[in-house]
């Protein structure tokens, strides 16, 4: 059985359509990336599965049950989680207690071994918004996570991260996505991440797929190429 | 609770029966009384703020309506006083909770202009049901000899109600403090941080935030209640927005960052106006200049001073060791 | 009966030009602004004192030339300085500067109901509709048209106008499209504070002048924009015109109830439409 199922998702705001009648399926471990130029509609697909956008058409199902008509909050519930591409995280509380605020509520009881596994213990008494900007997007990652969620996604998680930063935190995704059997829709700009994590690739274009495949295909596929990568290299 | 933090709320608590029973001025316990109630109603203030992140202009109404309710239902006799007078602290609860509901799924900072006309609106019924609440007159209480065991005329004479509300305002401290340490009150922080995350992580925020402004109204009310007994009067003046105003003051001056912020506010605030309202008739201009000074440059008030002194200490402590 | 709705009109014609500075100030920069009656009641003050010495016009263009100075002055020394520290922070200190508002208006002008008499070309009575109804409240209603056509004609015909309007639709966006909010926000300021100015002096002949002007009108127009959504402008012109029918068919109709009326409103839209009649648009 898929974890996701995205069916014939249509969205338009304004005159611009944002997408329009999206596929997609996301076998149960895989991990996903999403790529696609500025505005081709990979956040919008991101919030739509993840409860955030409205005025939507089209079916969204985990684990083969319907959720399109779920509230976000209801998704989580059911295993839906999601990062933000502008760090999300609560400023005014310590690290330690939104962890475990997190964690009460997916009914996890062991809130502090997330900080452990993302490196945030030294900072567990420190305020989300007195951490450096790495440390938050560590954190917002780590708020995503608590639960070991079946369904994770992911957007833009290694935007303004150094080299070195982006590196360890896609070998760190790939062995946690393995280790709690996390499948994960990511949607990503920094390519060296995509191919290094990605077990596929979808290609999104002006709200629809353009290509899909495993990670050599997209690199030969001609209008992907053209569409994209091209002006990318 | 650890042993010095228990004997903190008993001293706390002493210290205004110490006052009715040390000093002999009978001006100076009325007014100390009256900053109790004053410090009550900012304590609702205060809590709206520091766990919703939300301004009120419109809490008189919380503050006046227990005392027109039980002026109009008091007459009817249908429940003992006392069921009567819990009653309308309840009721006052669940009537700001319901408000609510509609209010706080407005835009933000609209909160406070809503709050603002929900404010005018019970004002304008003050002045406008004549029969009802006795207009611009203002309507008196018409209250039994006895309450809770005590007898009406010590609650009207300063030494007795000074007593009486410095320790409901020191248990309402504690209930809010309680409240603000739960989880439900962390909760209700993580929402104000960031409401979009908190749904997120699974929480649905519509009710947590209409129930911290159920649960200020009540506090709030319960002020009310005892401005109502000492004076048994009420006018609508009391629930003006004028009046929300200067609780939402209080609140800033005193900071929202603890719970006992609002509190200490409106004691800084009373006596402040006594003291100036003697020199000089510009208290307007003075307490609008403070609460500018103090929301830009100190936006932590006086609740924001502890731990900067105590930052500071340790700052010197560690120059000196150095 | 159309007598009522003409006088329905006055109101809603005030209402809007008041209301519709509140609407901009937080279109273009998130903002509410709580000393926005106060400009009306300023405005009306300084508008009754240059009419006892130069007449009824040259007070009404000296209370917007005033306005509009104090207008450039609030976006210079707080709107501006504090646009980083959130809408709270503006929000308090605004209300801290009514505070001070009301307290000078007391030093200077005194806590009693002052009139200005309506111009002398227009103290009369036309018939209409087979009754008689004050030429003034024509003027009344002409003022607020003309102010609606004015903010239209800007917001979708100038270039200024573009910026206002693309920022109310997304700060974030249009900062991004480097639309400067500092250098069209001085100029957004002075003409909603003018407008209010001149709607305190339109407005005196028939309200007259007192302390509690200001929190009467900001109260109104509070529920204006909100109703209306916030930094719309189209917004506010409809909920102007709905809440000054209903006030003076609350006059009518339910006199004791009149003044919560537009309270009710508020709530009814608000359950409906959270975010406003216009949503986010303009």
């Amino acid at each position: 059985m898929p974890a996701l199922e995205v069916k014939n998702v249509s969205k338009s705001y304004g005159g611009f359509t944002a997408l329009n009648g999206v596929n997609l399926t996301v076998a149960t471990g895989e991990i996903r990336a999403l790529i696609g130029p500025n505005g081709a509609g990979k956040s919008t697909l991101i919030d739509v599965i993840s409860g955030r956008a409205d005025n939507w058409t089209g079916e969204v199902r985990l684990f083969d049950r319907d959720i399109s008509r779920l509230a976000a909050s209801r998704r989580r519930l059911i295993g839906v989680s999601r990062s933000f591409q502008r760090t999300s995280i609560f400023p005014n509380l310590t690290v330690r207690c939104q962890l475990r605020l997190a964690a009460e509520r997916v009914g996890d009881r062991d809130g502090d071994s997330i900080l452990e596994e993302f490196g945030l213990a030294a900072l567990a008494d420190r305020n989300g918004g007195a951490i450096a900007y790495g440390d938050q997007r560590r954190l917002d990652l780590a708020l995503a996570l608590v639960g070991r969620p079946p369904l994770l996604l992911l957007d833009e998680p290694a935007a303004g991260l150094s080299l070195e930063e982006s590196k360890h935190l896609a070998a760190h995704l790939r062995t946690l996505a393995q280790r709690w059997n996390v499948t994960v829709l990511l949607v990503e700009h920094d390519m060296e991440v995509v191919f290094s994590i990605a077990d596929q690739i979808t290609v999104l274009q002006l709200g629809t797929v353009l290509a899909q495949g495993v990670a050599d295909d997209i690199r030969r596929n001609r209008s992907v190429v053209e569409a994209y990568l091209g002006s990318m290299a | 609770m650890s042993a010095g933090r228990f004997l903190a709320w008993v001293v706390l608590a002493s210290i205004g029966p110490a006052i009715a029973a040390l000093t002999t001025s009978a001006l100076a316990q009325s007014l100390i009384a009256q900053a109790t109630f004053s410090a009550m109603f900012a304590l609702g203030v205060g809590l709206l703020l520091r766990q919703n992140g939300m301004v009120s202009f419109g809490h008189a109404a919380f503050f006046g309506l227990p005392g027109y309710m039980l002026g109009a239902l008091l007459p009817l006799n249908l429940l003992p006083v006392e069921v009567m007078i819990c009653a309308t602290v309840v009721l006052i609860g669940i009537l700001a909770f319901i408000i609510g509901l509609v209010i706080v799924r407005a835009h933000g900072i609209a909160f406070g202009m809503l709050t603002l006309a929900v404010g005018q609106a019970v004002y304008e019924a003050a002045t406008r049901l004549r029969g009802l609440t006795g207009g611009n007159d203002g309507l008196s209480l018409r209250l039994p000899k006895h309450l809770f065991g005590l007898s009406l005329k010590t609650l009207q004479q300063p030494a007795g109600m000074l007593t009486v509300s410095w320790l409901v305002m020191v248990a309402m401290l504690a209930i809010v403090s309680v409240f603000a340490a739960s989880r439900f009150g962390i909760l209700t922080e993580a929402i104000r941080d960031n409401e979009e995350r908190a749904r997120f992580l699974g929480y649905r925020t519509l009710l947590p935030r209409a129930a911290v402004l159920g649960l200020s109204a009540a506090v709030t009310a319960v002020g009310g209640v005892m401005f109502a007994l000492y004076n048994a009067f009420i006018s609508p003046d009391n629930v003006h927005w004028t009046a929300s105003g200067s609780a939402l003051i209080m609140a800033i001056l005193g900071g929202s960052g603890a719970p006992w912020g609002p509190v200490a506010g409106a004691f800084v605030y009373f006596f402040l106006k006594e003291s100036l309202d003697s020199f000089t008739t510009h208290w307007l201009s003075i307490i609008g200049a403070a609460l500018i000074i103090i929301t830009v440059v100190f936006p932590a008030g006086l609740a924001g001073l502890v731990p900067w002194a105590i930052a500071l200490r340790q700052r010197e402590a560690h120059i000196a060791r150095a | 009966m159309a007598i009522q709705l003409l006088n329905g009109l006055v109101y809603g014609a005030l209402l809007f030009t008041v209301a519709s500075g509140l609407a901009l100030m937080f279109g273009l920069r998130r903002i509410v602004n709580f000393a926005h009656g106060s400009l009306y009641m300023l405005g009306a003050y300084i508008g009754y004192s240059a009419s006892k010495l130069f007449g009824f016009w040259i007070g009404l263009i000296a209370a917007g030339a005033c306005l509009a100075a104090l207008g450039i002055l609030l976006d210079g020394a707080v709107f501006r300085p504090l646009h980083r520290r959130g809408p709270l922070t503006t929000l308090l200190v605004t209300f801290g500067l009514a505070l001070i508002a009301e307290d000078l208006v007391l030093a200077v002008w005194g806590k009693d109901t002052l009139s200005l008499a309506a111009p002398s070309v227009l103290a009369r009575e036309l018939s209409l509709f087979g009754t008689r109804f004050p030429a003034y409240r024509l003027m009344m209603i002409a003022f607020g048209a003309i102010a609606a056509i004015a903010l239209l004609l800007w917001l979708k015909g100038t270039r200024v106008g573009l910026f206002v309007r693309a920022a109310s639709y997304d700060p974030v966006v249009s900062a991004v499209q480097g639309i400067n909010t500092d250098r069209v926000s001085a100029l957004v300021v002075a003409v909603s504070a003018a407008l209010a100015g001149m709607s305190g002096v339109v407005a005196a002949p028939l309200l007259s002048l007192a302390p509690s002007m200001a929190s009467d009108i900001l109260v109104d127009s509070f529920i204006v924009v909100v109703v209306g959504g916030l930094g719309s402008v189209g917004g506010a012109f409809i909920t102007s015109l709905v809440l000054g029918q209903i006030n003076v068919l609350g006059v009518v109709f339910m006199p004791e109830l009149t003044a919560l009326l537009p309270f009710f409103l508020m709530i009814a839209v608000l359950v409906w439409k959270p975010a406003g009649l216009a949503g986010e648009r303009v």
